[in-house]
């Protein structure tokens, strides 16, 4: 009798919470936790980083290997292009100048974040970081890695701290494009600028995506979804859309809630079914989204869902 | 002072599970050392203990994650009732019964977090939840038990066999010799 009245006690409590929870009313208990226990949770990741980094060196040494010789011919290439691109917007600047086009966004705020916990329920793919409401965050907000690509976007802003979705949550749906025909990451063009001074400067450069504008014509637009895997589904492409493996995937905009061009990551492998009425394509992300300790938040951009009334 | 204790190595172990164990992935899936605790807990030590160390390890896990607050509070009741099962064995070690507790608290934690989950909103895919997540979970946190079992039970007195009632094999041949 005593389990009984103890197990209908505790159901009425956790079921109060759930609702009170749902409706933000515990985000100020969650807020005080994170206080007192970020400090530690800091101690340990930093403490484990380093063994988790031996660790993953020893079991993935065959595919690290690998991935070093493939790192090593992509940024032979990317400087190749950087050199061009470096050329070619400084004769973008002197013709916008000379024409008095404005920029698409000039000049984006960056919010230097760490990552203080990771959600481990095994259903969900979240972090959490080190900047609130306080710091200007609200939900929606995009967030990226340290080199600019796509990582999530705020879930729940408490006042010091905040939970990221990443794209890889089931929850998480992104408007992309596939930018066919491009196989490499473009370098940013304009400069960003970081607030909070945590992050490296030598990240400004990479940090903002890079302003493209309107989408290209050979751009293949569909949804990116998450699903518990490492990497993430290109959902409702065009059943004769040319993508290949290698092609870079980026936001398209559409919706508002991100802005275009940033990158997400590239193609993996397509699944074009002759009876589907859209094809799906495997997306690897470019940010390693299991091991991130810094992240960017976009703050300069108002997500569609802000701006609404 | 033991649900201090048990209050302070819950929350550690929290913190530690979103922070530093967050890196371990086995089977992809992290163990999670809370409900370990709990399960062990619950089992090793009496039905009092349980009723009060069970929330409050719930209560640690609630306030460290990102489920709405009360999920793991509500996911971690029925391993009260687990334990009390598991009193009943009739062997005497409470080892099997600790790792019964952990696999079967995992997996009725799971139902429960997946039901939560999808009550407030959260795109569930069912299949992939039971083959990625319940199903791993349930064999990693039995794998990892030990470490915490073994712990737990060290600092905890032997059962007097007497109070384990006559269901045991070696009660009853005590009780004889």
């Amino acid at each position: 009798m005593r389990l009984i009245w103890w197990l209908a006690t505790v159901g009425a409590v956790s079921l109060v919470s759930i609702f009170l929870s749902e409706r933000g009313a515990l985000a100020p208990v969650h807020n005080v936790t994170l206080t007192i226990s970020a400090p530690v949770e800091n101690v340990l990741r930093d403490a484990a980083s380093p063994v988790n980094d031996i660790y993953t060196s020893i079991v993935d040494h065959g595919s690290l290997v690998r991935e070093n010789e493939d790192l090593r011919e992509q940024m032979e290439e990317l400087l190749t292009q950087l050199a061009d691109q470096q050329t070619n917007q400084q004769t973008i600047n002197s013709l916008r100048d000379a024409l008095g086009v404005k920029e698409n966004r000039p000049e984006d705020k960056l919010l230097a974040a760490h990552v203080i916990a990771q959600d481990v329920s095994g259903q969900k793919r979240m972090i959490a970081i080190d900047r609130g409401q306080n710091d200007g965050l609200d939900e929606g907000m995009v967030v990226m890695s340290g080199a600019g690509s796509l990582v999530g976007t705020v879930a729940a802003a408490y006042e010091e701290y905040a939970w990221v979705r990443l794209i890889t949550d089931p929850d998480s749906a992104v408007n992309a494009q596939v930018n066919t025909g491009v196989e490499q990451p473009r370098p940013a063009a304009t400069p960003g600028v970081i607030t909070g001074g945590e992050a490296s400067p030598t990240a400004a450069p990479t940090a903002t995506p890079a302003p493209t504008g309107e989408p290209q014509s050979t751009a293949v637009r569909g949804v990116l979804e998450g699903d518990l895997r490492p990497d993430v589904v290109l959902d409702l492409l065009p059943p004769d859309a040319k993508i290949e493996p290698g092609n870079l995937v980026v936001t398209s905009g559409l919706g508002g809630n991100y802005p275009a061009g940033i990158l997400i990551g590239t193609v993996k492998d397509v699944q074009q079914r002759p009876e589907s009425a859209f094809s799906k394509a495997t997306v690897r992300t470019a940010a390693q989204l299991s091991s991130l300790d810094t992240v960017l938040v976009l703050i300069s951009f108002k997500p569609a869902r802000l701006e609404a009334p | 002072m033991k649900y201090a204790v048990a209050a302070a190595v819950a929350w550690f172990l929290a913190v530690a599970n979103v922070s530093a164990l967050s890196y371990i992935s086995v089977l992809g899936v992290t163990p999670d050392f809370v409900l370990i605790l709990a399960c062990c807990w619950a089992v090793i030590r009496s039905e009092e203990e349980a009723l009060v160390v069970v929330p409050l390890c719930g209560l640690m896990r609630d306030l460290l994650g990102s489920d709405p607050a009360g999920t793991a509070l509500l996911g971690f009741a029925p391993i009260v009732l687990l334990a009390a099962l598991a009193r009943t064995q009739v062997i005497d070690s409470d080892f099997p019964g600790a790792i019964a507790v952990v696999a079967g608290g995992t997996l009725i934690f799971q139902i429960v977090q997946t039901s939560v989950l999808g009550a407030t909103g959260q795109n569930i895919d069912l299949w992939q939840v039971i083959f990625s997540v319940m199903i791993p979970a349930v064999i990693v946190n039995a794998l990892f038990a030990p470490i915490v079992y073994l712990p737990v039970r060290w600092l905890s007195p032997p059962r007097a066999l007497a109070m384990q009632g006559g269901r045991r094999l070696t009660a009853t041949l005590t009780s004889k010799s």
